[in-house]
């Protein structure tokens, strides 16, 4: 848990007035028993068992001594009996947790099944077996407090233990020669100390309250000493009395422990998902930078799909707005196919989504122009627009089995598509599914209809993904790396069966993918992108010509089965830069050989031959003599 | 460097209905000091192999070899080192670039430590200066590096490296290709080197082996594999690469649509050789080939030309290209 994390725990008010009680309880265990402690000893045989006065406001016990004096004073040793418990039980449950990661198997075995077994007591009566068994007395009820949470936190350890014991780097590690224990205290431990934290703190808060019933039974702190319980005990016996006696220790004990639990809360929310809120960048930071935008070349003719300087931004960590989707301009031509190449985080996923208005909530989407399927979605309603687009465009998926409903039927979830858009009945829906799955060669399609998500290997179920696009006739198929997880063979397939659909049914498509000669297999036109925009655009043929020197860098770095093995690849130094400093001016400048002087002014996209455009002050003429063997050797 | 050998390696996860065999029973050989390419489609056993070198899973039986002598306890598999395909769960979070590679040298002293550290990085092209950061301050291709400098330290014999530029952007990919390389001329390495990429492969491979269902298809000096390839998984492989100026139009021999188009369930692997169901050459294709849906051509493999486990290895394969 970093720093900011901690911080944003105490800035969560919820977190910040149990972090604040606990520091106002924290001095009040240190400096009460030095200023009051010899006052709440002092007996009063002249004010026994009394009501509250004006000068005891909560009343005296039967000996006289004044009731506030002795809550506050009782702090100390309330706090510090609790902390002590909580600290046996957190050192014994790490012990017991990460024991079966430093046994051999079934020794480890033996550990979890004894801690799963204590783990079934109730907590209460594990403590109550203790405390018997400890003897009456704090020190006792210490352990036995302390013991009986061991099991439940023992566990906790063992189940976070076994997460991070998953993971490669401590496979490294030991691969490395790394030995057990250091394994444990270096790799381990600190991987997991955030729910340890929030638990432990949780924890102190229900020790207290578990010793606060100890002593109020007689069993815990034993007089003269006294605690809350004690003083709670006491206090009950004449609560017709003075009900302040019973009251004021029983508010203390409440109060603190609320503020242990609120405050192990509120970390546990900073720690996990941290709450969104929808914002808006204003408008003034739009504008300032449309400016030098991309725009969408002269449209002659119809398009399926048209933005204009595209921008999607995020609220930044540190404040402001970041944006990875930066001024982009793309046309889609009705039946055309497109590709978009670039690493990752260029932005290449971003405008797909923004494209489909599927953009994140967080997300602000804006553009100067944008008409997708001849529908213009800014200024309508969301779900008017969901509903219009809907049908007419379909994405496909990297991971199509996140994208799956797991707990359904395939075939009922593509026949939702038309049910939802075309209200078409149960049975025809479903036919048209089975029918759909057949158009993408999924064998055995009705029986496949029945089956769920996970039953269907990873390149069927890309298959069902483009079947759902296909249940309504979509003007635009945007296929978002829909190979990347899937075997050449089965790559080759998918693509395949995108081509077709495209040619049976005209639509267009857009294939998004980190490796250009899969987009050059498929598509007509390429787009690269770099660092949120487009630096170059230009016809498949034309590869072997490209101009801009990312475009070539990344066709020369990629080994193909005719790359010369004895030279080496060419490569692209450094890194592409974050969305939040990205470099004023051309954003590849601090990795092109070809930067000077005038890239420090960003270029817009220009004409560099037919078709072809590219963002560079220094196009590139010469072809690319590596590209231009392979295009024109083919397969050898 | 020394020679790591598989004999009869079979790894076995898993009893009853569920049971599967990802390794079943390879044979392969890395001659000490140049690098090996394993390649085959997801599933097909490599990263398991890899693993059970390593000691990271246990295997069923069969034996691995460095020179000839078993690798037995932890101390012998040390000297096997394993890189990992995601540099980003490699590396612990916590821990910054130097302790972690520190960790993996033995016995040295405290100031001796941290110029050998200095001496990894820069062998593997970091600035040592780098020592002092958290993996969260690198990028794909510097964690990479990291971890291939982590295993080096270790002052392997053989170096193992799974799918270590799948995870890494195109532009960085290459750097570390490079390195690969470059490291394995200059310290003479033995790597065994997977990756589902052909031309990854065959950019720094000397021996390619070729690996469908658990077992070894096809394995021998990487040109002969690549242009006569003697197996027909392999040449569905290749014709299936990407690659500029091949259009997805052209069909080839595994798009004959009598053909499965899927690996078979590892869990239920077909009877006789393996590929039957998907070889374009196979019973599905020419009904009078029979024996391989009733004869495991792995038996024989090692008579065949490229260790084939082929019963038609030794034909030269003419594939009938199907109409469309
Ligand atoms: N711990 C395990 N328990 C059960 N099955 C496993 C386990 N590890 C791997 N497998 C199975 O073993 C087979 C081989 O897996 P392996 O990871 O070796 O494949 P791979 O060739 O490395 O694939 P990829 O290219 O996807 O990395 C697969 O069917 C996989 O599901
Ligand atoms: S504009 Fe300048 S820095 Fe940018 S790609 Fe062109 S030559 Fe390189
Ligand atoms: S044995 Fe038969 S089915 Fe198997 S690869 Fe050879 S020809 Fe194909
Ligand atoms: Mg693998």
């Amino acid at each position: 848990m970093g720093r900011d994390q901690w911080r944003a725990a105490l800035r969560n008010p919820v977190g910040a007035a149990a972090a604040g009680l606990l520091v106002l309880l924290a001095v009040l265990a240190v400096v009460a028993p030095i200023l009051w402690g010899d006052a709440a000893e002092e007996t009063d045989p002249a004010a026994l068992s009394q009501g509250s006065t004006s000068e005891h406001p909560l009343g005296t016990d039967a000996l006289g001594r004044d009731i506030m004096l002795r809550v506050l004073v009782a702090t100390r040793y309330s706090l510090g009996l609790a902390l002590l418990a909580t600290a046996i039980c957190v050192v014994a449950g790490v012990l017991l947790g990460v024991l079966p990661a430093v046994l051999g198997r079934r020794a480890g075995r033996l550990v979890t099944g004894t801690v799963n077994l204590a783990v079934a007591f109730p907590g209460l009566l594990l403590a109550l077996f203790f405390a018997v068994i400890f003897g009456v007395g704090a020190r006792g009820a210490v352990l036995a407090i302390g013991l009986a949470g061991a099991p439940s936190f023992a566990r906790l350890v063992q189940t976070n233990v076994a997460a991070v014991s998953g993971r490669d780097f401590v496979a490294a590690a030991r691969l490395a020669g790394v030995g057990r224990f250091r394994l444990v205290a270096r790799h381990l431990l600190p991987n997991i100390g955030e729910p340890l934290v929030v638990n432990a703190t949780v924890m102190a808060g229900s020790a207290l309250l578990a010793f606060a019933g100890l002593s109020f039974l007689g069993l815990g702190v034993q007089p003269p000493a006294y605690d809350w319980g004690r003083l709670l005990g006491e206090g009950l016996d004449r609560i017709y009395i003075n009900p302040a006696a019973a009251l004021a220790p029983g508010v203390a004990v409440v109060v603190a422990g609320l503020a242990f639990t609120l405050l192990g809360e509120s970390i546990a929310q900073v720690v996990g998902v941290r709450a969104v809120r929808r914002r808006r960048p204003p408008v003034g930071d739009q504008a300032a930078a449309a400016a030098a935008a991309g725009s969408a070349p002269e449209t002659p003719g119809d398009t399926v799909l048209v933005a204009d300087d595209l921008r999607v931004g995020f609220p930044a960590p540190r404040g402001g707005w970041t944006y990875p989707v930066d001024g982009v301009g793309l046309t889609v031509r009705p039946g055309e196919t497109v590709g978009i190449v670039g690493e990752s985080g260029s932005g290449k996923s971003l405008t797909a989504l923004a494209v489909a208005q599927l953009a994140p909530d967080t997300a602000d989407v804006t553009a100067a122009r944008l008409e997708v399927a001849g529908v213009e979605p800014r200024g309508r309603p969301e779900s008017e627009v969901r509903e219009l687009l809907g049908t007419k465009v379909a994405m496909v998926f990297q991971d199509p089995m996140t994208s799956f409903n797991p707990s359904m039927r395939v075939g009922t979830q593509l026949a939702e598509v038309t049910r939802v858009h075309e209200g078409q009945g149960r049975r025809a829906a479903l036919a048209r599914a089975v029918d759909r799955l057949r158009t993408v060669r999924v064998p055995a399609p009705e029986r496949r209809a029945h089956q769920y998500p996970h039953e269907f290997s990873g390149g069927m179920r890309q298959r069902a993904m483009v079947a759902m696009g296909l249940m309504s006739t979509p003007e635009l198929i945007i296929a978002d790396e829909p190979t990347t997880a899937l075997d050449v063979t089965v790559q080759r397939q998918v693509l395949r069966l995108l081509k077709d659909v495209q040619a049976e049914t005209g639509a267009a498509v857009v294939l998004i993918s980190h490796d250009i000669a899969v987009v050059a297999q498929l598509c007509e036109r390429v787009v690269v992108m770099y660092a949120g925009r487009v630096v170059e655009e230009l016809p498949v043929g034309q590869l072997g010509a490209a101009a801009h020197p990312y475009t070539r860098a990344l066709l020369a770095s990629v080994p193909d089965l005719a790359t010369d093995r004895e030279r080496p690849l060419a490569t692209i130094p450094g890194r592409p830069p974050d969305p939040a400093d990205r470099p004023e001016g051309c954003a590849f400048a601090p990795r092109c050989a070809f930067a000077d002087d005038a890239c420090r002014v960003r270029p817009g996209l220009a004409a560099v031959a037919p078709e072809q455009r590219a963002a560079c002050w220094h196009p590139r003429s010469q072809p690319l003599d590596l590209v231009l063997d392979v295009l024109s050797g083919g397969r050898s | 460097m020394r020679e790591l050998s598989f004999e009869g390696t079979t790894v076995r996860f898993g009893s009853g209905r569920s049971a599967l065999t990802a390794v079943d029973g390879v044979d392969l050989t890395v001659p000490a000091g140049s690098v090996v390419g394993l390649v085959g489609e997801s599933g097909s056993g490599k990263s398991t192999l890899a693993k059970a070198a390593v000691g990271l899973v246990p295997t069923t039986s069969g034996e691995i070899r460095l020179d000839g002598a078993p690798l037995r306890t932890r101390r012998d598999r040390r000297r096997l080192q394993l890189v990992f395909q995601d540099p980003h769960a490699s590396l612990d979070p916590r821990m910054t670039v130097g302790e972690s590679i520190a960790e993996a040298l033995r016995g040295r002293r405290r100031s001796a430590r941290a110029a050998e550290v200095a001496r990894l990085l820069e062998l593997v092209d970091l600035d040592p200066a780098r020592a002092r950061s958290l993996p969260s301050g690198l990028s794909g291709g510097q964690r990479q590096r990291v971890a291939l400098a982590r295993a080096l330290a270790a002052e392997p014999e053989v170096v193992l490296a799974d799918e270590i530029t799948s995870a890494l952007d195109v532009s960085v990919q290459g750097s570390v290709l490079n390195l690969v390389r470059d490291l394995q001329r200059r310290l003479g390495l033995t790597i065994l080197f997977i990756s589902h990429n052909l031309s990854v492969v065959r950019y720094v491979s000397d021996v390619i082996a070729v690996m469908y269902l658990g077992r070894i298809v096809e394995a021998g000096p990487a040109d002969a594999v690549l242009s006569s390839p003697r197996h027909p998984y392999t040449r569905t492989l290749l014709d299936a690469a990407p690659a500029f100026g091949v259009a997805l139009d052209d069909p080839v021999p595994a798009d004959d649509p009598r053909l499965d188009t899927e690996a078979p369930s590892p869990h239920d692997p077909p009877t006789g050789c393996r590929f039957h169901r998907r070889c374009p050459i196979g019973p599905l294709t020419r009904p009078e080939r029979t024996i391989c849906a009733e004869t495991d051509p792995q038996p024989g493999a090692p008579d065949r030309p490229h260790r084939s486990a082929c019963h038609f290895a030794s034909e030269t394969l003419t594939l009938e290209v199907p109409a469309r």
